[in-house]
């Protein structure tokens, strides 16, 4: 059974067209990314599944229950984290875990077991107030004010931006371990490298999904052909690279450039060789790579 | 039920953790208390006269010691001309101008009409129209004296007129003008005496006859009977004119800033406090966080409300007591009636609040909001100038102001010892704006975030 199933979404804020006709399923114990850029739809398609906003049109239901009408049933069986640190930071840790159980109508004893390996690393800050924990601890603490009540499904809007790559790596290992519990998890990233962690991702832009696989599908269909190349000046090369626009995708990446043909490349490197020579720039080796998720991305979205 | 008490533990380990606010609930009021009531205060004093004296004579130098000898002006001299005078008050060295004609003092024994001038800097009106009627009972005051002991002394008026250097059209305003009708003989002195003690003797039994009635109606009676004695004896009415002030007999602009200074006190706690606890939610993203929980909005809201409310109450008691101690005002109704009334009240003022927190999205907008609110309210009320001096368009708009109706309530349970009846309906027109105001702060909230 899907636990979160969504048909021809649409939202707008005014001219914004935040969401435009999105569905899409999330099955069960699940790790379900949502991956884009800033501005993408994610936290308005987030705000919606947990009830905190209606869509224009469209349904759609979470545990089978509709979010406009069962929005109290709803959250009884949901955990949500927002995108920024939402606790409160003049009250302590402990406080803060006593007051959304309690919210919850549960308690801490109760669900212990569920939070037992997040709350150990925490415990020895528990009379410290909340504002003044580091961000990994925030969000540590913030995971287990949303699971204090056991819910079924959990909801993370960006839940690594502004974390150290340390605490984010450990983060998602405790998102694995949730999941073993048989939960759910919905997650929004704007970093690619996260999304390969995800049992399926949805690819979002403008408001659309662009692409919903699992990572290795969305890989494995990568339309064209990538290759890398490096060169002493970017950006001289970034600008004649203009004039060469109808004959492939390229983009900046890191010091690289990155190009995607889609003509096979016995033909197309030749071809792009003679290019860069009649534009006097000088280069390293054209290499073929196998695609990571960035580059997939930046093909769906790029691409032609 | 356990959800409620953890919101409002919640909310108290809040407010006793910010020592911002905590600080500023006990300072406002103090400094408010300690400060307000002596720095708005409405009697005038030093009042700076220079005098300009083309007599020279022995009764201008006697009205000159008189005025020095008064705690509200200070004497700032003599003067050769007009225009030097002139010069002074521009340079607003002083406030009033008192000038003699030549033959003051000769006019006045042969019994001929004889004008003082006075010139007064009317930049503040308050200090100009309090202290031209200064300058005249100083001047009356001496001429009654005198007219006791010396037989014959002629009309005496004195014209006032209030200089602006700023507002030239209002220089030679005349605005007022005592005019001293003093008796022909000595004979017509003392009958005059006479009358107006028993008149006084009169109004006072009338007084205590009356005091057990309805004020409103009292002062109109009292009126009226003053009315009538003007009307058989204009003249001699005219000298005996006493004022006698009810419930606040020492005309003691304290007994009515006090309280005021409570209500302004329970205001700034129900509405400001409210409003920007719960904006700062938003903006922290707490009430996001709350808001995908199961408890609901009616939850919230009550949560919010009761901590506030005791709050309110808590400082509303310690300003009474104030109140009591510092000056000494007593409250001659029922205590508990007063803290039912700040109940209501305080829920119209907490309703507003979370009404206003619903529309608002940060702290600056919902803080100008209540502050523009605030200054309406405190405008209109009363609290600082009286309501009977405004335009009748006004006291239509104090029909939604509900200091208006707390404040006039309020002042008569603390001044004057009026029970529920005569309340009544300050009352329910308070608990309706309460229940109106809370409702829609509840329906917003749905609408925003269900």
């Amino acid at each position: 059974m899907a636990v979160i199933s969504v048909s021809h979404l649409d939202k707008s804020y005014g001219k914004v067209h935040a969401l435009r006709d999105v569905s899409f399923e999330v099955d069960e114990a699940e790790v379900f990314g949502v991956v884009g850029p800033d501005g993408a739809g994610k936290s308005t398609l987030f705000n919606i599944l947990t009830t905190l906003l209606l869509p224009d049109s469209g349904d759609a239901a979470v545990l089978g229950l509709d979010v406009r009408t069962r929005y109290l049933e709803i959250r009884k069986h949901i955990g949500y984290l927002p995108g920024t640190f939402s606790l409160y930071p003049d009250l302590t840790v402990e406080e803060n875990l006593v007051f959304f159980a309690t919210m919850y109508q549960s308690s801490i004893k109760e669900n212990m077991p569920l939070i037992a390996s997040i709350w150990s690393q925490i415990e020895p800050f528990k009379k410290r107030f909340a504002g003044k924990l580091s961000g990994g601890m925030k969000q540590k603490l913030a995971l287990c004010c949303a699971l204090i009540h056991k819910p079924v499904l959990l909801f993370l809007d960006e839940p690594t931006t502004g974390v150290d790559p340390v605490s984010r790596k450990e983060f998602w290992e405790i998102l694995r371990s949730i999941k073993q519990q048989g939960i759910s998890v919905m997650v929004s990233t704007p970093y690619m490298d996260e999304a390969t962690l995800c049992d399926r991702i949805a690819l979002m832009q403008d408001g659309q999904i662009m692409r919903l696989d699992t990572p290795k599908n969305i890989i494995r269909d990568f339309n064209g052909h990538l290759v890398t190349l490096q060169t002493p000046d970017i950006f001289q090369l970034l600008k004649v690279m203009g004039q060469y626009a109808a004959h492939c995708t390229f983009y900046p990446y890191g010091e690289n450039l990155h190009v995607i043909f889609y003509e096979p490349l016995e033909k197309a490197i030749p071809e792009f060789e003679v290019f860069l020579q009649q534009n006097d720039i000088t280069h390293g080796e054209i290499e073929q790579i196998e695609p990571n998720i960035e580059d997939c991305f930046i093909e769906i979205v790029k691409g032609n | 039920m356990r959800v409620i008490l953890m919101l409002i533990k919640k909310e108290f380990l809040q407010v006793f953790r910010n020592s911002l606010l905590w600080k500023i609930l006990i300072l406002a009021p103090l400094a408010e208390f300690l400060l307000f009531p002596y720095t708005a205060d409405y009697e005038i004093k030093n009042v700076k006269v220079v005098f300009v004296d083309h007599d020279r004579s022995t009764m201008t130098t006697d009205i000159l010691s008189t005025f020095s000898a008064s705690k509200y002006f200070i004497n700032e001299g003599v003067v050769e001309s007009r225009q030097e005078a002139e010069a002074l008050m521009r340079a607003d060295k002083v406030d009033f101008i008192v000038e003699f004609p030549a033959d003051f003092e000769k006019s006045l024994v042969r019994q001929e009409p004889v004008k003082v001038h006075i010139t007064a800097n009317a930049i503040n009106t308050v200090k100009a129209g309090l202290g031209s009627e200064y300058v005249q009972t100083v001047l009356g005051n001496y001429f009654m004296t005198m007219a006791e002991s010396t037989p014959k002394v002629s009309p005496i008026s004195a014209d006032t007129e209030y200089d602006m250097d700023v507002f030239s059209e209002l220089e030679t305003a005349s605005v007022s003008s005592l005019a001293l009708q003093s008796g022909e003989g000595q004979d017509m002195q003392k009958m005059q005496l006479q009358l107006s003690e028993r008149m006084q003797r009169a109004q006072r039994d009338q007084e205590l006859m009356e005091r057990q009635a309805e004020k409103a109606e009292q002062a109109e009676r009292a009126k009226q009977a003053e009315v009538a004695a003007r009307a058989m004896n204009p003249q001699l009415a005219q000298l005996v004119t006493t004022n006698v002030y009810w419930f606040n007999e020492q005309m003691n602009y304290k007994n009515l800033i006090v309280p005021g200074l409570l209500i302004i006190l329970v205001t700034l706690i129900g509405a400001y406090v409210t409003a920007l606890n719960i904006v700062r939610e938003k903006e922290l993203g707490t009430i996001e966080q709350v808001n995908v929980t199961p408890i609901k909005k009616w939850q919230f809201l009550l949560g919010k409300m009761i901590p506030f409310l005791i709050l309110g109450l808590v400082e509303f008691g310690a300003g009474l007591l104030i109140m009591n101690l510092l000056f000494g005002i007593h409250i001659q109704g029922s205590l508990l009636l007063v803290f039912g009334l700040t109940t209501v009240y305080l829920l119209v003022m907490l309703g507003l609040g979370f009404f206003i927190s619903s529309m608002a999205s940060n702290q600056l907008q919902a803080m100008f909001i209540v502050f523009f609110l605030f200054i309406l309210f405190v405008m209109l009320s009363g609290i600082l100038t009286p309501v009977e001096g405004m335009p009748q368009w006004a006291s239509y708009l104090n029909y939604a102001n509900p200091m208006s109706f707390f404040m006039s309530a309020m002042k008569t349970v603390i001044l004057k010892g009026s029970t529920v009846d005569n309340i009544r309906t300050q009352f329910i027109v308070l608990a309706v704006m309460a229940v109106v105001l809370n409702a829609a702060a509840l329906i917003s909230y749905r609408e925003t975030a269900k």
